[in-house]
């Protein structure tokens, strides 16, 4: 294999994979800390780049700025799913074996309704936000091109993962839901209102979805199914990286981008999914907690 | 609770009751015809598009009196949704053609849903005329009741290496290998089948062979490959939102082919394809079309029609669009001939079907007239190259529109 | 203690009884193939959601990857009946035992995992299989066909083929699977391993420590399971004939499975078969009369429906429908406020 080929493949993998784990930052957050698996969460990608879609289609505004507005309406709807829709369940579920398991159900019933409301109101058709800038990309020697779009996601996405890595240890909100996620009871015993941390950790979990989306627009499309492949994916990397880290997830990005990147240069793309998988169980069976995560 | 259970009850009586009370025999004021494609999922603005087509045309024959030998009878659509799924299709043919009764029914876009509605279609002995599905095993079965107008999936294949084929003699320098970059489903696998198989008859090489999951976020890995084995021409089989992806990126990549992207359509056929892409993406690819993109220019007739979709759809003609359209005609001509609409009488005029003119060929067949496996042989694609951002027929040289030269070979990107 | 409990009402017993003979009369009556289709469609669906819930309901995971044990049954019986001409009545026990193999290999490994990364597990396994036969065109000389599917071939009307022209016959075999699937789940509740398999799910480690061995329990739980979905996966492949991987394997149709499960009641004999009733006609009706119209509003509604189940029922379906009896049985059997917890308490009324 030639050797700059190997180390193009990896480059591409590595820029991809820090998308992935932003994607999937959101959901390890509320996975750690609710212990919630949400299966819309491709619907609130999917939401994610739709608002700054719009915002360009109608009004002309550069992706980046819409997220500016992207991830406040997002975490506004998550913060309004989980507080009248899932909190129900938690008050009910409180001593029950059965705890995460509708939740996953009610999260893939919420993904259900949202993503064909989409559809009734949008219609079907795949649509792109074409800005200037997103086609140029750096060139190094002749064969590696970064696309600048995507270089801009790359460094959003650690910068979200940096940032968030600080309000979770620095703040004292942070600290609120890093208790809340290690031991739900004892938190509330100190006084933490544990109902609003879960609203605000959804909030926030949709909220980086929301800011994902506008750095993903310029180079990806829009249309309402276009989370499933992610969410998906997602899962993946949350237990690859452990469960409620962050840097994790982001690692767990990188691997799985990487991993996809390399495995595509010997197989066909189809079977190198197989590969994402199979690391999936190996990290499962010999490190559950996942590369970086927290006991669970 | 009781209620539940009362409810059960009630449920089955009902049921029991209605089955009694269908109605035997077919009223012949109305002709129903059921399309069953995808009207949710991915296959969603396809679905979209047939239905339009077919209720375009549809609206005209009713608005010019209907179908004069059954005494001006009504043509009515009646649409079931497949999700793009072969058993939500089949419960969606199941229905159409029990509760409600259909006379004809036409679908389904997916091969792997077509295969499945059209065996339930034959099995109530109902006519089935196939929209786009190309697998070559729907008309394979010795089914009487299908029938296909469009192309079959060797016959795309075919297109596209003959129209290689033709440019290389047109200008005297042509390709030696060629890559294939298709989607791992159904449609993709077996266009790759078939192309294999005719390249190798014409003496071409393979040196790249890839499939693809739908829904790839990154196409880099597979430019990358293409880069290092250096086809001299791709063919490639993509839905919209990949095809949108990979054009994109090959551009941002400058991904140099001395003799081209050569599109199997779907994606590239898609109107918002094109609208979601700036024109040097797009630049010199060919496609090849189930229908003539051009053909406003060519007949003119066929300008009302594009005006009706953009109104309705907010984009132009397609071929999706086209077919819907050309089916209904397709039924319209039969029922005129069988001056019934017993299922059987329509299969029976369906099979002699000999079409040379009309609305029918809106597609851009110059005949419709199906063989004895139900396969239309005249049907046939037309291969476009985009110049200057507009997608030009260059092959068959008779449809090919005056005075236009194709580019060929492709000009480097530092070139353009 | 005696190892079988006995059932409480007689009257419990009468309902469903009364059901299942409207049922077994139902062709008489009912003429139009399509009731039947949609009939053949529900029970088919409580009866994978049925063989789900003998692993799933019983021992508290929950397996999204039961789509790839239908696959394997409906392939194989499917590939033998191709390739080598056996019957698919007798291929389709072969081919469970191939997913009763495949269910117990993956089974032990993943017993260990709890909760939500079984499921995810689960997935995983079930997506590597499909990708798999999606991308082999064949193996060993025999023809998958990957991405295409397989197509069983049309023989009209031979019953020792286990092909009908009508939909009649294969409406009373699947009663029958289904009785069968009920009457063994039935039989597992109210035997040792059920009433083992009550502690694991309570606690597993708890019941280790009491000498229960889960492992022997949890598999011998997912061997049935195994056995029963993919005689199901060969029922299908002889109605609809025609398989394909992302239809049969894929994770659409095991969480349809595990939806009608949790939503009709987990961890009891009607639940599945209730949630199928429920969700089965509420997306075909939906999907009748809405699907044609305006886009996806008939899985808006089904969301709906999943959403409002999980919220308003979750215990599932049956778990009114058992309050009901317990009221009209004269007086509480337990303390109040523990009716319907019937997972925890040992010998259940």
């Amino acid at each position: 294999m030639d050797p700059i080929i190997l180390g193009v493949a990896v480059v591409n993998g590595i820029l991809l994979g820090g998308l992935y784990g932003a994607v999937a930052l959101g959901l390890s957050l509320i996975f750690g800390v609710m212990r919630v698996i949400n299966f819309a969460h491709g619907t609130f990608l999917m939401f994610g780049l739709f608002i700054p879609y719009w915002l360009w289609q109608l009004f002309g505004i550069n992706p980046y700025v819409s997220v500016l507005v992207a991830a406040p309406i997002l975490f506004a709807v998550g913060y309004g799913v989980q507080a009248t829709i899932i909190a129900p369940l938690f008050k009910r579920e409180r001593a029950m074996v059965l705890e995460p398991l509708s939740v996953l159900l009610l999260t893939a019933g919420v993904g259900l309704i949202l993503d064909n409301l989409t559809l009734m109101a949008f219609g079907p058709n795949v649509r792109a936000v074409q800005v200037r800038f997103a086609s140029t990309s750096l060139w190094i020697g002749e064969t590696l091109s970064i696309n600048v779009p995507r270089l801009i996601a790359f460094v959003a996405s650690v910068a979200i993962a940096v940032a968030l890595s600080l309000f979770l240890s620095r703040t004292d909100l942070g600290r609120s839901i890093r208790s809340t996620a290690q031991n739900r009871d004892a938190a509330a015993l100190c006084g933490i209102n544990v109902p609003q941390i879960y609203n605000i950790t959804f909030g926030l979990g949709c909220a980086v979805l929301g800011i994902v989306g506008c750095v993903m627009v310029p180079f990806y499309y829009v249309s309402p199914t276009v989370g499933l492949a992610f969410g998906v994916k997602s899962f993946i990397i949350v237990v690859l990286g452990g469960i409620g880290s962050i840097p994790g997830s982001i690692l767990g990005g990188l691997i799985l981008g990487i991993v996809e990147s390399i495995t595509a240069q010997f197989v066909t793309a189809t079977s190198a999914a197989t590969f994402s998988f199979l690391i999936f169980i190996l990290v499962l069976f010999f490190r559950p907690t996942g590369l970086m995560g927290l006991k669970v | 609770m009781k209620r539940l259970l009362c409810g059960i009850g009630i449920c089955l009586v009902v049921l029991a009751l209605s089955s009694l009370t269908a109605v035997a025999g077919e009223k012949v004021d109305e002709v129903r015809i059921g399309i069953v494609v995808p009207l949710s999922g991915i296959g969603a603005t396809v679905g979209t598009q047939m239905k339009t087509g077919a209720t375009i045309a549809i609206e005209e024959i009713n608005a010019k009196g209907g179908i004069k030998a059954l005494g001006g009878a009504k043509l009515r659509l009646i649409a079931g949704d497949s999700q793009g799924k072969p058993d939500v299709g089949a419960s969606e043919t199941e229905r159409l053609i029990q509760r409600e009764n259909v006379h004809v029914m036409i679908g389904s876009y997916q091969s792997a849903t077509t295969i499945v509605t059209t065996e339930v279609a034959e099995r109530y002995k109902t006519p089935w005329v196939v929209l786009a599905s190309v697998s070559d095993r729907i008309t394979g079965r010795g089914f009487k009741y299908v029938f296909r107008p469009c192309n079959m999936a060797a016959y795309d294949a075919n297109e596209q290496l003959q129209a290689i084929k033709h440019l290389t003699q047109e200008f005297g320098k042509g390709p030696k290998t060629y890559g294939l970059l298709v989607e791992g489903t159904e449609w993709g696998k077996s266009h790759a089948e078939n192309v294999r198989r005719i390249a190798k008859e014409i003496g071409y090489d393979l040196v790249l062979d890839e499939a693809y999951p739908p829904g790839q976020a990154d196409f880099s890995p597979q430019i990358l490959k293409i880069r290092s084995k250096r086809p001299d021409f791709l063919i490639m089989a993509m839905y919209t939102p990949d095809h949108i992806l990979f054009n994109k990126q090959q551009m941002e990549q400058r991904l140099d082919l001395a003799f081209g992207l050569h599109s199997v359509g779907s994606g590239a056929e898609d109107p918002a394809f094109y609208k979601a892409l700036p024109v040097q993406a797009v630049e010199y690819m060919f496609v090849q079309e189930d229908f003539q993109i051009d053909i406003t220019d060519v007949a003119p007739w066929t300008q009302a029609i594009d005006k009706k979709t953009r109104e309705m759809l907010g984009y132009e003609l397609n071929a999706y669009v086209a077919q819907g359209y050309s089916n209904a005609y397709i039924i319209a001509d039969a029922l005129e001939r069988a001056g019934s609409a017993d299922k059987d009488k329509i299969r029976d005029a369906l099979a002699k079907t000999n079409i040379t003119s009309g609305p029918a060929l809106i597609t851009g067949y110059q005949k419709i007239a199906f063989d004895a496996t139900g396969q239309n042989v005249d049907s046939h694609g037309v291969i476009s190259e985009n110049l200057k951002g507009k997608r030009t027929t260059v092959w068959p040289v008779a449809n090919r529109p005056k005075g236009i030269k194709p580019v060929w070979p492709i000009p480097a990107w530092k070139d353009r | 203690m005696s190892a079988h409990i006995r059932p409480a009402r007689a009257r419990t017993y009468a309902i469903p009884a009364v059901v299942l003979l409207l049922l077994l009369l139902a062709p008489a009556v009912i003429r139009n193939e399509y009731y039947l289709h949609v009939l053949v469609g529900v029970l088919f669906s409580a009866y994978l959601a049925s063989a789900w819930n003998i692993v799933c309901g019983y021992t508290g995971q929950l397996s999204l990857g039961h789509a790839a044990l239908c696959g394997i049954g409906g392939y194989i019986s499917t590939l033998l009946f191709i390739n080598i001409g056996l019957s698919p009545w007798v291929g389709m026990f072969l081919g469970a035992s191939c997913a009763t193999a495949a269910g117990v290999f993956v089974g032990y490994p993943c017993f260990r995992l709890r909760g939500p990364y079984f499921a995810l597990t689960t997935i995983a396994f079930a997506e590597i299989l499909r990708i798999w036969v999606d991308n082999t065109e064949e193996v060993f000389g025999v023809e998958l066909r990957g991405a295409q599917g397989i197509m069983v071939p049309l023989k009209g009307q031979s019953p020792w083929l286990f092909q009908f022209t009508s939909k009649v016959p294969y409406y009373y075999i699947i009663i029958a699977m289904l009785l069968v699937v009920m009457a063994v789940t039935f039989w597992m509740e109210r035997s040792r391993m059920g009433f083992y398999l009550k502690a694991i799910r309570a606690d597993q480690d708890a019941a280790e420590a009491l000498g229960i061995n889960s492992t022997r329990y949890l598999l011998t739980a997912m061997a049935l399971s195994s056995f029963l979905t993919a005689l199901g996966g060969s029922f299908y492949a002889q109605y609809f004939r025609y398989i394909n991987p992302e239809r049969n394997m894929g994770l659409d149709l095991s969480i349809e499975v595990a939806l009608m499960g949790i939503v009709g009641g987990q961890g009891t004999v009607l639940g599945p078969v209730l949630g199928a009733f429920l969700l089965t006609p509420a997306g075909e009706i939906s999907r009748g009369f809405l699907g044609g119209k305006l886009m996806g509003l008939h899985l808006v509604i089904y969301g709906l429906v999943l959403v409002l189940a999980v919220l308003f029922l979750p215990k599932g379906l049956i778990q009114p429908i058992r309050q009901f009896f317990r009221r009209d049985s004269g007086g509480a059997q337990g303390p109040p406020g523990t009716a319907g917890r019937q997972d925890t308490r040992a010998p259940a009324a």
